[in-house]
C-alpha cells in the first residue's frame, strides 16, 4: 500500500523535525538556556541605603531618616502564599483580601520578592520575625524613610518625597531612575535628586523549590545618598515662619553680598512627612489644595511688585541722566496723562527724588518714566534681574514678566501709550515678580552696585560648592546713584512720613521700600523689601503677603521679624 | 505472541516507565497527599491499561465492526453528558467524575471515531473486503462521513477542547487519503474546510485566542499565557546534551513549569534526560508508531487495515502536537503525550489502541 508508506514517511519526516529543533534547544541554544535556568532559582533581595540628609547651614537636621519596615514574601504556589498571607494578616489586624491585592499590585517577577505592608511597627515586625521558622517566605526588612525633626520647617525649600511619576520618569530613565523609585518633588530634594539619591543594593542567594533559604551567591552593599548643606540659617527661618504665622505669603532673606539664601518661606505650607505614608487621599489632598499649599511662593508664582518697582525706576531715571538730585516734581495727588487721570496715594507737594522714595510718590515716578519711557525701563527692569529667572538651585522658578512697547508691538499688535508707561513705572500694568527676584533686586542697593545670584547649598557631602554657586555681576552703577536710591530708602524708614516708619524703632537701621500692589480683583498684595543694617548691609529681607490689604501690613510682619532677629542676636 | 508484538509492548512499556519516573520527578517535592501518590496512580493506570492491552490482543478486533454504531453512539452520548454537565456547572469541563476516577470521554471519543471511519470506508462483506468503490462519489465518501466525525469533534471543541477536536479533523483527512478516495475529493473538502477559518477567530475563547497569540510570542505575556512557553523552552533547552540528572531539574521541581506531570511531561523530562534521552524517547516513539503501519501495510483485511492506519496515525499526531507544544512550536493546546502525561483516559485508551493493533495483526487474514 503505497498510501501507508507515504503517511508513514510524512510522520517519520516529522519526528525528524523535532529531532532537529530539540538539537537547536539542547545543543545550539542549550547554554543560553541552561542560564535562564539557573536565574530561575536565584532570588533578588534589595537592600536600601539612606538618602541624604539635609542640613541647614549651622549643621542642623532639617531632612534626616528613620526606620521603617517592611513586609515582604516571596512568590511561590498558591497554597503557601494563602498561609503566609494568613500569617502576616493575623499578625497586622488587616484584611487578607487588601494583602493579597497588594500582592498583585506589586508583584514584579518569580525571582523577586513582593510588599505587602509597610509602614509597620517594630513590634509587629518582631512578631513577623518570629513567625519566619514555620513560613520561610515571609521577609520583614527594614528601610529608612525620611524624617522631618522640625515637621514643616522650610517644606517648601526641602521639598518631599514620593513615588515617582509617569513624567519625571520619562525625564529620568536614562540616569537610572525605576518605577516605584523613590524622588524628590519640589525644593532640593528633586534639585538635588542625583546626590541625595541612596543606590540600591541587593542580596542574591540561591533558594529551593519551597522558597527556603539555601546560600548567598552575591552581595552588593547598598550606597547611602549624599548629604547637602543649605545656606539656610535654621534660627532665622524659625522665627520667619512664626512671624508670617497664617498668613498668605512668602519672606526670603538673603545675604546681600553673596546670594546665600538665610530664609525663605512660603505659606501656607504643608507637612511633608504626610507623603510617606500611603494614605492616597492625603497626598492627593495635599496636591489638590486650592491654596496651592505645595507651591514655593518665592519663586513659582509672580506677582505685580508695585512701589518696591519704584527703585528700579529711580536707579534708571538716575543713570540715564533723566533726573538729577535737583529735579523735583510737585504732587497734588492727581496728574492727567492724555485723557487719563492719575493719583497718587497722598498729596505730597514738591518731592525729590529721595522723598519720592520715602513717601513712594507717584506722581514723581509717573513723571521720572515717562522721561525714561517705557523700553528704557524694561531694560534696565531686566538689568536688575527681572523677567528672567534667578538662576537659583531650586526647580520650577518662573521668570515673572516685565512688559515692553517692543514686545506688545510684536506679540499683541498692539500699541504702547504714556499710560501703560505711568503704569510701569509704579510697578503695576502687566509687571510680574517673584518675591525672590524683588530681594535681589534690593541686595543690588544693599550691596552697592552687584547683582548676585540667589543659592541655597552650599557643600554636598562635605564639599563645598559655593565657588560654583557664587555669581557676583557688577551692574556699572554710578556711586552717586547708589546713594541717592539708598538715601531714600533710608528715608522711607527714618522720616517721620515714610511709609515704613515704624521700623524704626527697630535696634537696628533699615532701609527699603514698601509696595502695595493693586491686583483687582481681591485685596492688594503688600510688599516690603530692605536691607540692614544700613551701613553694612548682612540681610536683604522681602516680606511679600499675598492679598495683605497694604504695604503697612507687610512692613508690620518684617518688624516682628527683625525685632526677632535682634533679640536672638541674629541681626 | 509473535516478535513484533513483544517488540511494540516493549516499545511502549519503556515509554510508560520514562513517564513514571519523569512524573515522579516532577511532584515529589511538592507538598500534599495528592502530589506524593500521583506517581502511584499513573502505576496503577499503566496496569489497567496493561491489561487491556492483553485482553484486547487476544480478542477479535472483528467484533469491533459489530460494535461501531453502538461505541459511536455511546461516545456521542458521553460528550452530550459533559456538555450539560458542565454547563450547569458554569465552566469549562473535559471529565466525567466516577466514583474515584474522572472519565475523559474525548479521549475514548477519538480511538472511537477511528473505529468508525475503518468501518464506514470498508465493504460490507467479511468474505469480500475491500474500501468502498470509487464510485460513490463526493456525497458518500466525504460529505457524509464527515458529517459523523463532526458531530463528536464539535462537541469536542466546544468542550473546549481545541486540540482533541481539530486533530480527529486531522485523522479523518489521512484516512480519506489512505482509501483512495480522490485527491481532487480531498483538496476540495481542504480548501472547503479552510474557508471559515478567518470566521472561527471569533469563536474561539478568550483564552485560547490568547493562546495562539503567545504562540506567536510567547513574550507579550511573560507572567501569563506566555509563561508556559517560555518555562518550557528553557526546561528543554536547559538540559543540554546529557540533561541535568535524574531529580536534578530545577525547573520542573522549582515549580517554574506549570503542568509538569501532564501536558508538559516531555519538558520535565528533556530537561533530566537532555538531547540523548529526547532522541531515545523520539525513537521510542517512532518504532511504536512503525509497528502500527507495518501492521497497516501487512493486513489483508480493509477493516483492519484502515483500522491500524488511523491508529498509528492517531498516536503520531498526538505524539507530534504534544512535543511541537513543548517547544513552543505549535500553540498550547492541552492534549496529552500519550502513555507519559498523567492521567488515566489517555493511558487506557492507548493501551486499548495498541491491543487493537496486535489483535489485528494475529488475524491478519480474518
Amino acid at each position: 500500500m503505497i498510501r501507508i508508506r507515504i503517511v508513514n514517511y510524512i510522520i517519520a519526516a516529522m519526528f525528524l523535525f523535532l529531532g532537529l529543533w530539540l538539537f537547536n534547544f539542547n545543543v545550539l541554544q542549550g547554554r543560553e538556556l541552561r542560564a535562564q535556568s539557573d536565574k530561575n532559582c536565584v532570588r533578588l533581595l534589595s537592600q536600601w541605603g539612606a538618602r541624604g540628609a539635609i542640613y541647614d547651614r549651622a549643621g542642623n537636621l532639617l531632612a534626616g531618616n528613620s526606620l521603617s519596615y517592611d513586609v515582604m514574601v516571596m512568590p511561590q504556589g498558591q497554597g503557601s502564599r494563602n498561609q503566609a498571607l494568613t500569617a502576616v494578616a493575623n499578625v497586622l489586624k488587616k484584611d487578607q483580601a487588601k494583602l493579597n491585592k497588594a500582592y498583585r499590585n506589586n508583584f514584579i517577577g518569580p525571582s523577586l520578592p513582593v510588599l505587602i505592608a509597610s509602614g509597620i511597627t517594630r513590634e509587629q515586625a518582631i512578631a513577623l520575625e518570629e513567625l519566619k521558622n514555620d513560613i520561610p517566605s515571609i521577609i520583614v526588612q527594614s528601610r529608612p524613610v525620611r524624617s522631618y525633626p522640625y515637621g514643616s520647617l522650610a517644606c517648601h525649600l526641602t521639598g518631599y518625597l514620593s513615588q515617582i511619576d509617569r513624567w519625571r520618569l520619562t525625564k529620568l530613565e536614562d540616569y537610572g531612575y525605576k518605577t516605584k523609585d523613590v524622588v524628590g518633588f519640589g525644593g532640593i530634594e528633586e534639585k538635588y535628586d542625583y546626590y541625595l539619591r541612596q543606590d540600591e543594593g541587593g542580596l542574591s542567594f540561591e533558594v529551593d523549590h519551597k522558597g527556603r533559604f539555601v546560600r548567598v551567591l552575591g552581595f552588593k552593599p547598598p550606597t547611602n545618598g549624599k548629604d547637602v548643606q543649605l545656606t539656610l540659617d535654621l534660627k532665622v527661618q524659625k522665627i520667619v515662619e512664626a512671624n508670617l504665622a497664617d498668613k498668605k505669603g512668602a519672606v526670603v532673606v538673603m545675604d546681600p553680598s553673596t546670594g546665600e539664601i538665610l530664609a525663605m518661606a512660603s505659606f501656607p505650607k504643608f507637612e511633608p512627612g504626610l507623603f510617606n505614608g500611603n494614605a492616597d487621599s492625603t497626598v492627593a489632598g495635599l496636591v489638590n489644595n486650592p491654596d496651592a499649599l505645595l507651591v514655593n511662593r518665592a519663586i513659582s508664582f509672580a506677582y505685580p511688585p508695585g512701589s518696591v518697582f519704584k527703585a528700579v525706576v529711580a536707579a534708571a531715571a538716575l543713570e540715564t541722566g533723566k533726573i538729577d538730585l535737583s529735579t523735583e516734581y510737585v504732587c497734588q495727588g492727581v496728574v492727567f496723562i492724555g485723557k487719563q487721570k492719575f493719583e497718587c496715594s497722598g498729596v505730597h507737594g514738591p518731592q525729590n527724588l529721595t522723598q519720592a522714595l520715602a513717601h513712594s510718590c507717584n506722581i514723581f515716578f509717573y513723571k521720572s518714566g515717562l522721561l525714561l519711557g517705557g523700553q528704557n525701563m524694561h531694560d534696565w527692569a531686566v538689568k536688575f534681574g527681572f523677567s528672567r529667572p534667578d538662576e537659583i538651585d531650586l526647580p520650577y522658578e518662573i521668570s515673572g514678566f516685565i512688559p515692553s512697547p517692543r514686545w506688545r508691538k510684536v506679540n499683541k499688535f498692539k500699541n504702547w501709550f504714556n499710560g501703560d508707561t505711568a503704569n510701569m513705572s509704579i510697578g503695576q500694568g502687566d509687571c510680574l515678580t517673584t518675591p525672590l527676584q524683588v530681594t535681589r533686586m534690593m541686595a543690588v542697593f544693599a550691596n552697592r552696585g552687584y547683582l548676585v545670584k540667589p543659592y541655597v547649598a552650599q557643600a554636598i557631602d562635605g564639599g563645598e560648592i559655593f565657588a560654583y554657586q557664587k555669581k557676583i555681576i557688577s551692574l556699572g552703577l554710578k556711586e552717586s546713584t547708589l546713594n541717592q536710591v539708598r538715601e531714600g530708602l533710608r528715608d522711607a524708614v527714618s522720616t517721620p512720613k515714610g511709609t515704613a516708619n515704624s521700623l524704626s524703632e527697630l535696634p537696628v537701621a533699615v532701609a527699603g521700600k514698601t509696595g502695595t500692589a493693586q491686583a483687582p480683583p481681591g485685596r492688594s498684595h503688600g510688599w516690603f523689601c530692605g536691607f540692614f543694617p544700613f551701613d553694612e548691609p548682612k540681610y536683604v529681607i522681602c516680606v511679600f503677603l499675598e492679598r495683605g490689604g497694604s504695604g503697612a501690613a507687610a512692613v508690620a510682619v518684617t518688624k516682628q521679624i527683625i525685632a526677632a532677629m535682634c533679640a536672638e542676636g541674629a541681626a | 505472541m509473535k516478535r513484533n508484538h513483544i517488540l511494540l509492548l516493549t516499545y511502549a512499556v519503556l515509554i510508560v516507565l520514562m513517564g513514571i519516573f519523569s512524573i515522579y520527578s516532577s511532584t515529589y517535592q511538592k507538598e500534599g497527599l495528592f502530589w506524593q501518590s500521583v506517581y502511584q496512580r499513573q502505576i496503577i493506570w499503566a496496569m489497567a491499561g496493561l491489561a487491556l492491552f492483553f485482553m484486547l490482543s487476544f480478542s477479535n478486533y472483528r467484533d469491533l465492526w459489530d460494535w461501531t454504531y453502538f461505541l459511536y453512539a455511546a461516545a456521542v452520548f458521553f460528550l452530550l453528558l459533559v456538555a450539560i454537565i458542565g454547563a450547569t456547572r458554569l465552566g469549562a469541563q473535559r471529565w466525567l467524575r466516577f466514583a474515584w476516577f474522572n472519565f475523559q470521554p474525548s479521549e475514548f471519543a477519538k480511538l472511537i471515531v477511528v473505529i468508525f471511519l475503518s468501518r464506514y470506508f470498508s465493504k460490507k462483506e467479511a468474505a469480500n473486503t475491500a474500501w468502498l468503490p470509487a464510485g460513490s462519489g463526493l456525497a458518500g465518501r466525504v460529505i457524509l462521513p464527515f458529517i459523523f466525525v463532526a458531530i463528536p469533534a464539535l462537541f469536542i471543541i466546544e468542550q473546549p477542547d481545541l486540540g482533541s477536536g481539530m486533530m480527529i479533523f486531522l485523522f479523518f483527512i489521512a484516512m480519506l487519503f489512505l482509501t483512495n478516495v480522490k485527491l481532487k475529493y480531498i483538496f476540495s473538502f481542504l480548501i472547503v474546510a479552510a474557508l471559515p477559518v478567518p470566521f472561527l477567530w471569533h469563536i474561539l475563547r478568550d483564552y485560547q485566542k490568547e493562546r495562539l497569540m503567545v504562540f506567536l510570542n510567547p513574550n507579550i505575556d511573560p507572567l501569563g499565557a506566555g509563561y508556559t512557553v517560555i518555562q518550557s523552552k528553557i526546561a528543554i533547552g536547559s538540559g543540554g546534551i546529557l540533561g541535568k540528572g535524574w531529580l536534578a531539574g530545577t525547573q520542573s521541581q522549582l515549580h517554574f513549569l506549570p503542568e509538569s506531570h501532564t501536558d508538559f511531561i516531555f519538558a520535565t523530562f528533556i530537561e533530566q534526560w537532555g538531547f540523548a534521552g529526547g532522541l531515545v524517547l523520539l525513537f521510542l516513539y517512532y518504532q511504536l508508531i512503525r509497528q502500527g503501519f507495518i501492521i497497516a501495510a501487512n493486513t489483508n483485511d480493509y477493516f483492519g487495515k484502515s483500522l491500524a492506519f488511523g491508529i498509528s496515525v492517531m498516536l503520531g499526531i498526538q505524539v507530534f502536537i504534544n512535543i511541537a507544544m513543548n517547544m513552543g512550536l505549535a500553540p498550547v493546546v492541552g492534549l496529552p503525550l500519550p502513555l507519559m502525561s498523567y492521567g488515566g483516559s489517555s493511558m487506557v485508551v492507548t493501551f486499548i489502541s495498541l491491543g487493537i493493533l496486535v489483535s489485528i495483526d494475529r488475524r491478519r487474514a480474518v
